[in-house]
């Protein structure tokens, strides 16, 4: 079993790598580049501008050497410092992949600098920080929610095959399948904002009564008064994760319907009931247990929402995460942040993938590996 | 909905099976008045059968024909292609019937734009344009985008497809690590930088960007489809006639794997309307001067929060129907290539 964890782990390496390339070659390939960010700030001095360039091999260039050449400095391959083959050697004379304390450089993202946003300046690394409990706040919510349900709906549509109950949810889930995210999310804020006044539409907290969201100041806040600021988040959760849940309920329901009723049709199931078995019995100790196997896969494919999914109601509800934190890098053009999500959310789906093998070789006996 | 082997053993596949059995009865007979009786049964059925307005076919049908008659049985499919057929008419025939002209506003009598009324039936934005305008002179890009998108990303992912699944080899593993690759970048992300990026707000790169992005899952399915496909048995009768190899793969192979790749098809026209109308209401996407459903909407959301619905109401109801109406017949598709595919 390790063994086939560490085969199946080293085989993502090469993949992740891949994705990194490709992500970074193709945000520089497009017109204007950070060089171009970089030299035009009004707030860098020259020298500021000089040392920056230089540290992360930036240059106003589309020629494909001095792409490469860009990300040999943002992953910390290259010493910029230094010049031509050189390069490839860090101040204190050893390769410069390698970490500081073995004589390796300090620069690029595999020695932890992630670099710093072209906008304001921060560190990418705090910004992402930031923003993540929001993210993760929302979406966790929102997938326990609608696992939960997908669940019980799916079993109960599959127990119940064919009857009202069970083509009512099959219309249903075609509804809410095809439903555009932002429109369902657009109405839900008419309904419950402007209509009905009952609920916030944006934010996640009031931000007459509350420092902003994630920042430090508050988190003291926060912490002074509880259970105030617990209620003013939940209040605000409310109306995204109605929204997250009913998109991504109907695929979830009918997946778990399937697998419920190909079990329900399995032979085992079959002998269950002539050996006398009560059908509540055969129902929910033999049948459900060996359905939720391709459930479970499923469930840890979806891990990478946490992080990623959520970009769609985020905009919409003014949320101050991860996806929306995307958004305004896109619009800013704010290349570090950006490869920093890239890389932070295709590890979450290289290791989601990686966990879904070893999840089903571990609770599925006839899986060989 | 209908429900294949229940419901779905249509009347006409019970006559087919009467009939078979009544022709067993006469073949398997001894004494010729026996056989003659039998002989007067099968015709009684078929007479009855006729009576009874039906009538029972003898000419073979070719698959095709078979999954369109099961196609029109299924009563949501039709739902489907009817909202669908709406659509794409309103997209051929609206922007001539009901052009838009920026420059031919209706004067508004509320800040926020007027309310749904006889004279504007979905109502005015803040500007004094007409929704209803919006929403037809949208249907054409909309449309145009959902088929672009599935026509660059069918092409090139069952290309690649039947390149992997059918000649193997180290191009099937170079071709698979690409979609691995592809598959590992989180799609919404790397298709709001692509647009933003290299889309500067002109439609036809937008598609094409849209396209180049969305083929992985086609190549995957194609493979598979190829992988298993090969293996039979007229793929060997072809081969040893001494029919070449792209012949089998285009000729023999594809018309049978194309059940399924038409279904993903539909799938990718679905989310291509959904994507780019959320990149254009985002403002990466098409440039606000051409009309989408997705630029329609752009800005409704700050006249929404003041309580004018109308505005983002019927774009986004647009769009929702639009889907649905391709899921639907997406779903149909699916019956009606693969009657057990539901089972």
């Amino acid at each position: 079993m390790t063994s086939y964890i560490i085969r199946r782990a080293l085989g993502l390496i090469p993949l992740f790598i891949g994705v990194v390339i490709i992500s970074y070659v193709l945000l520089l390939a497009a017109p204007g580049g950070p060089a171009g960010n970089v030299i035009a700030n009004p707030r860098m001095t020259v020298e500021m501008k000089e040392k920056w360039l230089n540290r992360w091999c930036l240059e106003d260039s589309k020629d494909p050497a001095a792409i490469l050449r860009m990300f040999g400095g943002w992953s910390g391959v290259l010493n910029c410092e230094k010049d031509g083959f050189d390069a490839l050697f860090s101040e204190q004379g050893g390769l410069n992949v390698l970490p500081a304390f073995l004589g390796g450089g300090d620069n690029g993202f595999l020695h932890g600098d992630l670099g710093n946003s072209l906008n304001t300046g921060r560190l990418v690394v705090d910004m992402i920080w930031e923003r993540l409990a929001a993210t993760v706040m929302l979406a966790m919510t929102a997938m326990v929610i609608w696992i939960t349900l997908a669940i019980v709906l799916g079993v109960f549509a599959a127990v119940r095959r064919y009857s009202v109950y069970d083509q009512g949810l099959t219309f249903l889930s075609y509804i809410l399948y095809s439903m555009p995210t932002f429109w369902l999310g657009l109405m839900l804020i008419f309904l419950f904002g402007p209509m009905l006044h009952l609920l916030p539409t944006g934010g996640v907290v009031n931000a007459r009564d509350w420092p902003a969201f994630g920042s430090p100041q508050f988190w003291t806040a926060a912490g002074k008064d509880p259970v105030t600021a617990f209620l003013d988040m939940g209040t605000h959760l409310i109306l995204p994760v109605v929204t997250l849940v009913a998109v991504n309920i109907a695929a979830d329901s009918r997946f778990v319907r399937a697998s419920m009723l190909e079990t329900l049709s399995a032979d085992f199931v079959r002998t269950a009931r002539a050996k006398g078995l009560a059908a509540r019995r055969v129902i929910y100790r033999h049948a459900f247990r060996n359905a939720m196997l391709p459930v479970t896969t499923n469930i840890a494919l979806e891990i990478p929402f946490l992080l990623s999914g959520a970009i769609v109601t985020e905009t919409i509800f003014s949320w101050p995460g991860i996806g929306r934190l995307f958004i305004e890098s896109v619009g800013e053009r704010d290349y570090y942040v950006l490869m920093a999500l890239i890389m932070m959310t295709s590890f979450a789906i290289l290791v989601a993938n990686l966990m879904a093998d070893v999840i089903y070789a571990i609770i599925d006996p006839r899986i060989r590996y | 909905m209908s429900y294949p082997g229940g419901a779905f053993e249509s009347a006409q596949d019970q006559k087919d099976r009467g009939l078979a059995d009544v022709a067993q009865r006469a073949g398997s007979l001894d004494t010729p008045t026996d056989a003659l009786l039998a002989r007067q049964d099968v015709q009684d059925y078929l007479v009855a059968s006729q009576e009874e307005d039906f009538e029972v076919s003898l000419v073979p049908l070719s698959q095709w024909q078979l999954a369109w008659r099961r196609f029109k049985k299924h009563r949501l499919a039709l739902v489907g292609s009817v909202i669908v057929g709406m659509m794409v008419f309103i997209a051929i025939f609206g922007p001539i019937l009901w052009p838009y002209d920026p420059l031919d506003l209706t004067k508004i009598t509320r800040p926020g734009g007027d309310p749904p009324s006889p004279a504007n039936i979905f109502g005015t934005d803040y500007l004094g344009r007409s929704v209803w305008e919006l929403v037809v002179n949208g249907a054409r890009l909309s449309v145009a985008f959902g088929l672009t998108t599935m026509v660059i990303a069918v092409g090139v992912g069952v290309t690649v497809g039947v390149i992997a699944g059918f000649f193997g080899g180290w191009t099937d593993g170079v071709l698979m690590r690409l979609v691995d690759l592809m598959l590992a970048i989180p799609f919404l992300f790397i298709i709001l930088v692509a647009a933003s990026f290299f889309g500067s707000g002109d439609p036809l790169m937008l598609m094409v960007i849209f396209g180049l992005l969305s083929w992985p899952v086609l190549a995957r399915l194609t493979r598979a489809l190829y992988l298993s496909l090969r293996e039979q048995e007229y793929v060997d009768a072809a081969r040893a006639v001494g029919v070449r190899d792209r012949r089998i793969a285009f000729r023999h192979i594809l018309p049978n794997a194309l059940g399924p790749i038409i279904v993903s098809a539909t799938l990718v026209v679905a989310n291509a309307i959904i994507l780019e109308a959320f990149v254009s209401y985002l403002g990466f996407g098409v440039r606000s001067t051409d009309i989408s459903w997705g630029t329609a909407l752009t800005a409704s959301q700050g006249q929404l929060i003041l309580g004018n619905w109308w505005w983002a109401f019927f774009p986004g109801l647009a769009i929702a129907l639009m889907v649905t109406g391709i899921s639907f017949m997406g779903d149909g598709l699916r019956d009606a290539f693969d009657p057990r595919a539901h089972e």
